[in-house]
């Protein structure tokens, strides 16, 4: 048995590649199950999703919490959390980014491949979507599906929710992505701390258990405590604002459902990049056209 | 008030988890700087509650309660005679999507609309149930996709038009009711200011785009909302004590200008899409015909 967990973003189809996974290992005879971790997380937010396959009838139906293979459909995700927690002794992770194995900082030494699945979904689908290259990058680092069988699985879990011409050139930019991966081994340098959760018991609670704000060991709780997520790394295009062209007129400041457009005084205007999740409204809007966005 | 004159203080703070381009996001933002601190603030089950707060973490800087889909209008005006008892000067409002208002909260709403509780109650209106993953609700445009309006051979989208509950609310005879759309920034900003300051139920009805559910890019949310309101699909007006009268008056460009840049309504056939233009057409005579007398 093998088992798989994807890290992914809300929207990025996490879920999809996991499902195309499964249907591949199907395809060659196994048993195999895909299912997502159920949360309440938007497009945009880290997300789980798992693949389980096995040459024997499956009867566990837990999530997985020792995975064979992490997958890791954005790189920005490896500075954020531990993505190798529980994968087994010999594991892997196969990782979109344009970095090599070696330049890759997972906490731990393990066997890591990469595969720039952004680059080339741009180029074949034109959108950053990145579930359908990194499944190819999975065959080529795992030796443990043809990418024929890859292939298929796509097309077979895609076609259902999208035309099939799209399901077909998801397909190819697995195939693209099967030829460039790379195999290596990460660096660990830096540590990953456990994130910390503020559990209190009734007898802790704030009267008429109610939450003020409030300075716990796992940052700040009760209202405004958001401020201490940031969204910025949800990111794939940044807005630049071009000061000389700007007049002022806050069209983007009012709009920026982040609130990360900031007004120095009166005359000038900062984005926020700790916040800003690159939506594009502001550059949109802007009658002067003084914001750009850019890729990452 | 203009936008320059608008509070510095963010009051729903960054760090929220909404999808980027979230309109709904925009009117939690705007709102709560027009009403400024002294607000509680409620919240059905919805999207806004899911990425406003997730316990114990919050981007409302109010103080804020999480109530039931079904009832936020009767607890915020339970909470607003409470407070009145303590003497407290503060607003009361409650944040809810449209599933939360059109369906499953009209109970609640009606009765503290009839009551006149010193409320403000603001529909954010993103056409469907997107917390639960894009069901349709009473307030789905005809024709649109939703997973519950799915697209097939004989039915394709939703087949009955969508539910006015802007003008049920006027029908309750409140001292202010009002649709708004996050494309018009001074439209929006007087109302929610005439909203602050008066006393009674008011009940103010926003149009939220929401990319996601309607499937399209996420930089076009202020475009969208703006669309919205030249070709008639959404109108903005406003009652107050009793008078009726058109904010803004649409250019009534084609709907398809309006349709075109959103995938729910992208498999629409021309006989379709005649007869939401159809739809538009005898909503504004009715309207422009109610505003003149
Ligand atoms: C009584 C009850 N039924 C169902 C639900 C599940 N539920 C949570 S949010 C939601 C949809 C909310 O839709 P809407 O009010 O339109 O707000 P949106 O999420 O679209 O912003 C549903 C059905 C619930 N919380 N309570
Ligand atoms: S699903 Fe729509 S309404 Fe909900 S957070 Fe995302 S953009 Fe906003």
């Amino acid at each position: 048995m093998y088992e798989v967990r994807f890290h992914g973003r809300g929207g990025q189809g996490a879920r999809m590649a996991a499902e195309a996974l499964a249907d591949a290992a199907f395809l060659e005879g196994n048993y195999a199950m895909a299912f997502p971790f159920f949360g309440a997380e938007r497009r945009g937010a880290p997300v789980v999703a798992f693949t389980r396959v096995d040459k024997q009838k499956i009867r566990i139906r837990t999530q997985i919490y020792e995975p064979d293979y992490v997958v890791v459909l954005d790189d920005k995700l490896v500075d954020l959390i531990n993505i190798t927690e529980g994968l087994k002794k010999g594991g892997m992770a196969i990782i979109n980014s344009a970095k090599k194995p070696e330049d890759i900082d997972l906490g731990k030494k393990v066997s890591t491949a990469t595969i720039d699945a952004t680059g080339i979904s741009l180029d074949v689908l034109g959108v950053p979507i990145t579930n359908s290259a990194i499944l190819g990058a999975f065959a080529k680092a795992t030796g443990l599906l043809d990418i024929d069988s890859i292939k298929k699985g796509i097309v077979d879990m895609f076609s259902m929710r999208m035309d099939k011409k799209l399901a077909e050139k998801n397909a190819r930019a697995a195939a693209i992505a099967y030829d460039k991966t790379i195999v290596g081994t990460c660096k660990a340098q830096r540590t990953f701390e456990k994130r910390k959760m503020w559990l209190p018991t009734y007898k802790e609670m704030p009267l008429g258990l109610a939450t003020p704000p409030m300075k716990t060991e796992a940052g700040l709780v009760g209202p405004g405590s958001f401020i201490e997520n940031k969204t910025g790394s949800w990111r794939t295009f940044k807005p630049i604002l071009d000061h000389e062209k700007c007049i002022m007129c806050l069209f983007c400041w009012f709009y920026c459902p982040e609130g990360c457009i900031e007004r120095v005084g009166n005359t000038t205007l900062k984005i926020n990049y700790d916040y800003c999740k690159g939506c594009g409204i502001c550059a949109n809007e802007c009658p002067k056209n003084a914001i750009e966005m850019v890729r990452e | 008030m203009k936008i320059k004159d608008l509070s510095l203080e963010e009051l729903f703070t960054s760090g929220h988890t909404a999808c980027p381009g979230c309109g709904g996001a925009i009117v939690a933002r705007i709102a709560m700087k027009v009403f400024g601190k002294n607000t509680c603030a409620y919240f059905p089950a919805n999207c806004l509650l899911v990425f406003g707060g997730t316990y114990p973490y919050n981007a409302f800087k109010v103080p804020y309660l999480h109530v039931l889909f079904e009832n936020s209008a009767v607890c915020a005006a339970g909470i607003s005679r409470a407070l009145k008892k303590l003497g407290r000067d503060a607003k009361t409002v409650a944040f809810a999507g449209d599933g939360g208002t059109a369906d499953i909260g009209m109970q609640s709403l009606s009765g503290a609309a009839e009551r006149n509780e010193d409320i403000i109650y603001i529909c954010y209106d993103n056409e469907a149930y997107m917390n639960t993953g894009i069901q349709r609700s009473g307030s789905t445009p005809f024709g649109a996709w939703t997973t519950t309006t799915p697209v097939g051979k004989k039915i394709a989208g939703k087949e009955v038009f969508k539910k006015d509950v802007p003008r049920i609310m006027m029908a309750h005879d409140v001292p202010y009711v009002a649709t708004a759309s996050i494309g018009y920034p001074n439209d929006f900003l007087n109302k929610l200011e005439k909203a602050r300051d008066m006393k009674g139920f008011r009940y103010l009805h926003v149009f939220a785009p929401c990319p996601t559910g309607w499937r399209y890019d996420p930089a076009k949310t202020v475009e969208i909302g703006k669309l919205a309101v030249e070709c008639g699909m959404w109108t903005l007006y406003e009652c107050e004590n009793g008078v009726f009268r058109i904010t803004k008056k649409p250019k009534l460009s084609p709907v398809t200008d309006y349709i075109k840049l959103q995938g729910r309504f992208r498999h629409m056939t021309e006989e379709q899409v005649d007869t939401l233009q159809g739809w538009v057409t005898e909503k504004w005579e009715k309207i422009s015909g109610e505003t003149k007398g």
